[in-house]
């Protein structure tokens, strides 16, 4: 606290737009990704580096294998969260639901991360 | 020291916001419809140098092999059909006739690139599909000498027709034609990974860094992707459906996948998709092979399959049933899960 007065009394102009520049850009985008859409897919990271996508707007469990074993992934209509997992802390479980793009929850022991995705990223290019 | 401290963490703070990603991405509208091509790993000028050569080529091919603007193939189409000969000098059209004449055959006659004429009865030979149901008269008279690839004979530089209603329509070729082309140029000129979209027909080069190309497939009936799949390298994919080019009347729908064995738009179907391995012949089989498939009756199409050695497709029929083979099966994500009833595997 002494440092922080200590600076407050010697900053010079230019220190002081430096902090209040680098504080502006902070809180925008802070607030830009506040106001995040809810997503449209569900991307699921898998320990040997597979990625798989699968519509929110189902409702579906699925079972993905992970680093100790399986974990049960639950979609509903919107949202989606980890329902089972082999991990002996289930931090994963008890992170609830996530429905808004770049929402994540990672199982680190099981490797296994589950994301929401606006849709851009789920292919590189689209057959029609 | 506090303000040194500051600037670090703000610096780390935006470098997390930067998303990594090295792909260069241009687009153009050739052939009708639109050309995407991303370039991963290669400096911006190489990519946009390379990617302009593809785009003149297609250009070039567009205004060569275009069925009904001026071009070679509607000159030829206008020479046979005032019974004249028509003499080229030009080794690749002969080529390209030469290969049309073989995948029509192998293909049961589900693929006619020969059908110009009964295509342009149709409504179809305009940028957007005029409302255009020909008689049954008309259609009667026309399928009573439909005309097929070996109708026309190629000796030296002379071309002939024995068919009146003989029209070279390679709108079902070309787009493959142009990827196998842009393979080329891009290996001739050291690249290594790229994606090249041809209106929904697509070719793999090499993988995005560490995985591999990922393509969505599109759902026929809902704006989505019904799944998606990884296209290895030198894999190219093709698609099929009524849901592109089309037009309604009285509720039923006329897409411009001309069956030519009846006359008439093929019904049975809304989509067929195919993925076709690694061969300097991969664009063109996706974008030729993607017809028969979807054209053939329900019961012909595991056959056709078979003999065109596709080893790897999905038909989404017309009451959304969805016939897929083993491998495509265990390649694909679905997007939506789908019912045990609705897939059947083969």
């Amino acid at each position: 606290m002494k440092k922080l007065l200590l600076f407050i009394k010697q900053a010079k102009v230019g220190d002081l737009l430096i902090i209040i520049f680098a504080l502006g850009v902070i809180i925008y985008m802070i607030s830009k990704s506040w106001n995040v859409p809810n997503g449209k897919y569900l991307k699921i990271e898998m320990y040997d580096n597979q990625i798989k996508f699968f519509s929110i707007n189902q409702s579906r469990k699925q079972k993905i294998p992970g680093l100790l074993g399986n974990s049960e992934i639950s979609i509903d209509n919107g949202k989606a969260r980890f329902a089972k997992s082999p991990c002996s802390k289930k931090y994963c479980i008890h992170h609830g639901w996530v429905s808004k793009v770049n929402q994540t929850i990672v199982c680190l022991p099981n490797q296994i991360a589950i994301s929401i995705t606006d849709g851009n990223e789920i292919y590189d290019s689209i057959n029609y | 020291m506090l303000l040194r401290n500051f600037i670090f963490f703000f610096l780390i703070f935006l470098i997390g916001c930067g998303k990594e990603d090295n792909i260069h991405h241009y687009k153009d509208y050739i052939f009708g419809t639109i050309v995407d091509i991303k370039i991963h790993g290669e400096t911006k000028k190489k990519s946009t140098q390379i990617s302009n050569l593809i785009f003149d080529d297609f250009q070039r091919l567009h205004s060569y092999l275009h069925p009904w603007e001026e071009s070679l193939i509607s000159q030829m189409n206008h020479s046979l059909s005032q019974k004249e000969k028509f003499i080229v000098d030009d080794n690749e059209i002969i080529r390209i006739i030469q290969e049309n004449k073989e995948l029509a055959k192998k293909s049961n006659g589900y693929f006619n690139p020969a059908i110009g004429k009964l295509i342009a009865m149709w409504g179809f030979h305009d940028e957007i599909a005029t409302q255009s149901i020909p008689t049954s008269y008309q259609l009667e008279s026309f399928m009573e000498n439909i005309p097929v690839m070996e109708n026309i004979i190629i000796s030296d530089n002379e071309i002939i027709s024995k068919n009146i209603n003989f029209q070279l329509d390679l709108g079902g070729y070309a787009k493959g034609y142009a990827l196998d082309r842009a393979k080329k140029i891009l290996e001739n000129n050291g690249i290594s990974n790229a994606l090249i979209n041809i209106g929904g027909n697509i070719i793999a080069i090499g993988k995005r860094g560490e995985k591999n190309w990922v393509i969505g497939i599109q759902h026929p009936r809902k704006p989505t992707a019904i799944a998606t799949i990884d296209l290895l390298p030198g894999w190219s994919i093709g698609t099929s459906g009524d849901y592109q080019r089309y037009f309604v009347v009285s509720g039923k729908r006329y897409s411009h996948l001309i069956d030519p064995t009846t006359g008439y738009p093929a019904t049975n179907s809304q989509s067929s998709t195919i993925m076709i391995p690694p061969s300097n012949k991969s664009g063109v089989l996706s974008d030729v092979y993607s017809k028969p498939l979807f054209i053939a009756p329900k019961d012909k199409k595991i056959n056709i399959a078979q003999k065109l050695l596709i080893d790897f497709y999905m038909v989404i029929l017309n009451d959304g049933q969805i016939m897929i083979s083993d491998e495509m099966n265990k390649s694909i994500n679905w997007v939506e899960s789908q019912d045990e009833e609705t897939v059947t595997i083969y």
